[in-house]
């Protein structure tokens, strides 16, 4: 082997590594901030994916109880490859590295979790997300296809929450 | 063996474009929103649309009065704010809250802050932390508790901070603007709309409240007739 044919070698090696790099990125768990441009994006992918995606907070009891179950749920769903769960936290952008990581972490959360920082614009996203929502949180809504097939605002119970998985997966 | 190389970086970009695709390929989802409450199944609304009469009250604040809108026959409405000591939005407008009064009262608005929450589920928001909380701040405004849980439900107070302008008219508290105070919670130095003093300065003014209804994000309030 030449010289020359041992530096492309390596090089080749190189990015195939970062490549796969990028890609195990990927489909690790996300803990970031989006605008709600971004998150609708998101959440109305047309894909055929089942989208489960819980509004809440840190700081909001009934959320902080609730989240429990959805998890336990998210894990029984989690090998379908036509369901997703994104967890969108309503929390300050200044608590994503703390309060938010933090519960992250000791919760053991595996879905996404998007902050949404566009505290400006609520008077747009929250109508927008649903017209009847007041604003209360939690609150819980299922996407498939671009189309927002259910709206609970307020707490939902573990069998609650698995009969509108069942109803539309 | 070069050949054996290239294909698995193929594969790898290839596999990389897949996953990443999805965000891309549907950016134009991003303002499509008048779909999303076609298919959904809604609870009918209840409490007040703009319009609508308001129920006076009779609830006990802080000072150890009981309070009731027909308490000031000079005012020419009122400034209704269902807000509570725990939740942090209702805590980050705390000030703005006390500064709507300052300026308002003497207007002929002032603001009555009621309290929604069960204060079983939520002790820090009960009569005696909220005497505390009404002292350290300095409120100038009565701060009354809903201690039935009957008067927030008619309203059709949802959540901390939710605020109803009433007018007077005829005798009848008429209900003018729900909604949030301003449209930014997080910092009250970035604000760009106010909705609550565009809604009161129209109604000194005597002329159309350009934003009647808005919506933000707050704490749920805790119902004693809730499901546990």
């Amino acid at each position: 082997m030449s010289n020359l044919q041992k530096t492309t070698l390596q090089l080749t090696l190189i990015v195939f590594t970062l490549f796969l790099n990028s890609c195990t990125q990927e489909h690790k768990s996300r803990l970031e901030a989006v605008n709600y441009d971004q998150l609708f994006n998101n959440i109305k992918a047309d894909d055929g994916k089942l989208y489960v995606v819980n509004f809440w907070a840190t700081w909001c009891r009934p959320c902080m109880e609730e989240l429990p179950d959805f998890l336990e749920v998210n894990e029984a769903y989690t090998v379908n490859d036509q369901y997703q769960m994104i967890l969108v936290s309503l929390d300050k952008s200044s608590a994503l590295q703390t309060e938010v990581k933090s519960v992250v972490q000791t919760m053991q959360i595996k879905p996404d979790v998007l902050l949404l920082d566009d505290a400006k614009r609520m008077n747009e996203w929250i109508p927008a997300i649903n017209n009847q929502w007041s604003g209360s949180i939690p609150a819980t809504a299922l996407y498939k296809n671009g189309k927002q097939l259910e709206f609970h605002e307020g707490k939902l119970t573990k069998p609650e929450l698995e009969k509108l998985i069942k109803k539309h997966i | 063996m070069k050949n054996t190389i290239l294909a698995l970086v193929i594969v790898a970009f290839a596999s990389c474009t897949n996953s990443s695709s999805t965000s891309e390929d549907h950016t134009d989802h991003a303002d499509s929103t008048t779909d999303v409450q076609t298919e959904t199944a809604e609870a009918p609304k209840t409490g007040y649309a703009i319009g609508d009469e308001a129920t006076d009250f009779n609830l006990p604040s802080t000072t150890g009065e009981t309070i009731s809108l027909a308490n000031y026959p000079d005012a020419k409405g009122f400034i209704v704010i269902f807000t509570c000591n725990h939740c942090p939005y209702a805590v980050a407008y705390e000030q703005r809250i006390i500064d709507l009064d300052a300026k308002y009262a003497a207007l002929g608005y002032p603001v009555i802050a009621i309290s929604p929450n069960d204060t079983t589920v939520v002790p820090e928001d009960g009569l005696a932390s909220m005497q505390t909380r009404a002292e350290e701040k300095g409120y100038s405004f009565p701060y009354v508790l809903d201690e039935a849980q009957d008067i927030y439900p008619q309203y059709g107070a949802t959540k901390t901070p939710h605020i109803f302008i009433l007018n007077k008219e005829d005798g009848k508290n008429i209900v003018k603007y729900i909604g949030a105070i301003d449209n930014n919670y997080e910092d009250a130095t970035d604000v760009t709309e106010r909705y609550v003093e565009d809604a009161v300065d129209a109604l000194i003014a005597g002329t159309e409240i350009p934003v009647t209804e808005t919506k933000a994000i707050g704490c749920s309030i805790k119902d004693k007739r809730e499901k546990k």
